[in-house]
């Protein structure tokens, strides 16, 4: 009685906790009126992203955004892939030595002048290309421009640095090689495109980070660093005009401009349906990766192929939905608890691509999650539903849109598509790709890569419960008319 | 959000508690970590201490090299050091250029490897038949048995007007070699007046022989050979007249006698069944 009394004094109480005072009536009236603007109408409010082609070759891109802050970055398209076995790992040791200070401003000075202006400098190196950007005040612009242009056409490379880094970066492999899930991919890189440059991990082997000289060094740049393979991007506070002014102030050098006929092409990379296990008992998860070729960054089936990914979902233990979850797989995983987490994913490269999933299971519901998710991609080439359709859709929508939040991202976002489309994909024409897919069109796109293809597996940890590979291969397809 | 609810009391039930995140659409949260129900020694030498090599849970990083007397010794560095071996002696033609898409190709690799795999399934399939076939068949009846089936007869030791009768699947067989008179005889019988009618050419392969199953058909007696009022057979038991065609002519027989399966081999010989 006296619990119920509590209760009931406790709901009036919760309720005002949860709620806050109510406002006022006039106020109201004014939300009401004010109104949101349309999805439509926000996509197409997003200031368009203006390019400008300088003569050497060097693409400068940006969006305007009236922001008090900016990224501005470079994004070559210079990697993993481009290096031969003898050079593998260039691309990273390139990217440590980067920040390592320039003929201008040796040791230090670099990193002190970035950090002088409050601004932040960051840099990735993948398979395909290296990034690197500054965030900083929109007013530096100017000053930011010029730092970059330093980096990349001035680096040091001194000596002492170089033996310096060799250590470091010996040390960030050894770390690298407990974190598993990278582990795999790096493993299904490896088997997947076996025998080709798509094989080497980013950050090369112990034997060439212990053999690379100042002189391999310089050579990466000299080949790779050149303006017809660079694009200048900037998102933030910034205006075009002015940043093509900086950009011709300070990146029409002579290092930038290629030697005659030293344009390095890329070499198509064979896909080979293989498996590579790397079984080791002693690890308390296993962590399997399975993919079939998938296509290139410009190919229009990307954007069904990531409906496809949408379909399928992600799912990790910390999920609070249970078995209520719209990804028909995540329920599975729950029911019969199959798995810690898994994930789909759909990386492109140029000209191929990896379309798959990921997951990290015990090592007793290791071929039970395989037969599940191999279903489930049985179960999207022939019978997927238009309502799952529809969902994954807007999921995607959802996750394109959110994706730009911050000069960073959008700055990025610049930079990559230049890259790999040769112009920026807005949202408007993302959204419209995206609306034309209908379930039809999942079920073909799927068909096309996924059915009775042959896979690339990896597998690292107690994989024994991993059926061999004939088997997987045989989950590739349905016997049926 | 958990202090809240912790403080809120009685409140508790209408506080939110939601004590776990929500993922965000790009940025995977972070897996949960794992449960251990034993304890790890801690292993002080282990090269890299850090919390997932305490725990066991980092792959054993770093240089590892082992050797021994009857184990193969090996050193493994990191996972990029591993490098997948190269194969290119067992691949397939179409595949061994590394610069070269393998979608390409793909199609006509899985349908050789598809024909294969039918073609062989067919032969399988027809070795195995024959196989269970022959096993099963062999529990059928043996040669010799079915040897007994059959009897050859040498008609040159058949003078003409004799009838001679040989023991055949249990039962009497009449061989009979006719003479002219009689073939000419039988050839003429009106068949519209037979009991049984039946042209004795009809009952021949070659007129001079006859061959009958030497067993009434009233009711199993053995007729005696040239006897009776028909220049045939003729049966004791009851008394039915047989022609030289083995037709019933008079008695209580129903139906002529039965001509089997022969077979005339060259000149000289029979083989009836």
């Amino acid at each position: 009685m006296a619990a119920r009394s509590v209760c009931r004094a406790g709901s009036a109480a919760g309720r005002a906790l949860l709620w806050g005072p109510r406002p006022a009536a006039a106020l109201l009236t004014l939300t009401r009126k004010r109104g949101a603007a349309t999805y439509a109408q926000t996509l197409q409010n997003i200031p368009e992203t203006q390019v400008t082609t300088l003569e050497n070759g060097l693409r400068v891109a940006s969006e305007e955004s009236n922001q008090p802050t900016c990224t501005v970055g470079l994004w070559i398209e210079a990697g993993s892939r481009y290096e031969d076995t003898k050079t593998n790992g260039a691309a990273f040791f390139m990217e440590h030595m980067a920040f390592k200070g320039t003929k201008k401003r040796p040791g230090s000075a670099f990193e002190k002048e970035v950090e002088s202006l409050g601004a932040h400098l960051n840099g990735y190196t993948s398979r395909e290309q290296t990034a690197f950007y500054i965030k900083a005040l929109s007013k530096d612009m100017p000053k930011v421009v010029e730092l970059l242009s330093d980096l990349v056409q001035n680096c040091a490379l001194e000596d002492s640095q170089i033996e310096k880094e060799r250590g470091v970066i010996l040390q960030e492999l050894k770390e690298l090689d407990s974190n598993l899930a990278d582990v795999t991919f790096d493993y299904l890189h490896a088997t997947a495109y076996q025998g080709t440059s798509l094989a080497h991990t980013v950050e090369g082997t112990t034997e060439n980070i212990k053999r690379l000289t100042r002189a391999d060094l310089a050579s990466y740049v000299d080949i790779h660093f050149k303006a017809p393979r660079m694009v200048l991007a900037a998102a933030g506070g910034i205006s075009h005009r002015e940043l093509v002014d900086a950009a011709k102030q300070h990146f029409t050098g002579a290092p930038l401009t290629h030697k005659g006929d030293s344009v390095p092409t890329l070499k198509h990379c064979r896909f080979t349906g293989s498996e590579i296990r790397a079984r080791d008992d002693a690890l308390p998860l296993a962590h399997i990766a399975l993919a079939v070729e998938g296509p290139g960054w410009a190919d229009p089936d990307n954007v069904v192929l990531n409906v496809a990914n949408a379909i399928i979902g992600r799912y990790d233990r910390t999920f609070g939905g249970g078995t209520n979850q719209s990804s028909k797989l995540a329920t599975l995983a729950v029911k019969h608890n199959l798995c810690h987490s898994f994930e789909p994913f759909n990386t492109s490269y140029s000209d191929t691509g990896l379309f798959g999933f990921h997951f990290v299971s015990d090592p007793l519901s290791v071929d039970d999650m395989m037969f599940c998710a191999q279903g489930e991609w049985m179960r999207l080439c022939t019978s997927t539903t238009e309502s799952e359709v529809t969902r994954a859709k807007n999921y995607l929508r959802n996750a394109m849109v959110a994706q730009l939040d911050g000069t960073t991202r959008v700055c990025e976002n610049i930079g990559s598509h230049l890259l790999h489309y040769g112009r920026r994909i807005p949202l408007e024409e993302w959204d419209a790709r995206i609306s034309a897919v209908d379930a039809r069109m999942v079920r073909d796109v799927c068909s096309k890569y996924i059915y009775d293809k042959c896979p690339a597996l990896a597998a690292v940890g107690p994989v024994e419960q991993l059926l061999d590979y004939n088997r997987i291969r045989s989950g590739m397809y349905w016997v049926r008319l | 959000m958990l202090s809240v609810a912790a403080r809120a009391g009685p409140f508790a039930p209408f506080v939110s508690a939601a004590a776990h995140a929500v993922p965000g659409p790009l940025r995977p949260l972070a897996p949960a970590a794992a449960h251990r129900d034993h304890k790890v020694p801690l292993d002080v030498k282990r090269p890299l201490l850090c919390r997932e090599s305490l725990s066991g849970r980092a792959a054993r990083g770093g240089l590892v090299a082992s050797a021994s007397l009857n184990a193969p010794a090996g050193v493994r560095c990191v996972h990029n050091d591993v490098t997948v071996p190269d194969f290119s002696a067992y691949r397939r033609q179409d595949v061994q250029d590394a610069s070269a898409s393998s979608q390409g190709s793909s199609n006509s690799r899985k349908g050789f490897s598809y024909l294969m795999t039918a073609a062989t399934g067919v032969a399988t399939a027809y070795v195995a038949k024959n196989v269970v076939t022959q096993f099963i068949s062999s529990l059928s009846a043996s040669a010799d048995v079915l040897a007994l089936s059959k009897i050859e007869i040498k008609l040159s030791d058949i003078p003409e007007g004799k009838n001679m009768a040989f023991k055949w699947r249990g039962k009497p067989l009449f061989v009979r070699h006719r003479t002219q008179a009689e073939i000419s005889q039988e050839a003429g019988v009106d068949v519209s007046q037979l009991r049984d009618p039946q042209h004795d050419l009809d009952r021949v392969k070659k007129p001079e022989w006859v061959i009958l199953v030497g067993v009434c058909t009233h009711l199993g007696c053995v007729p005696i050979a040239n006897a009776g009022d028909f220049g045939g057979y003729y049966c004791p038991c009851h008394g039915s007249h047989y022609d030289a065609s083995g037709r019933i002519r008079k008695g209580p027989a129903p139906l002529n006698l039965e001509v089997p399966v022969y077979q005339f081999i060259g000149d000289d010989t029979v083989v009836v069944g």
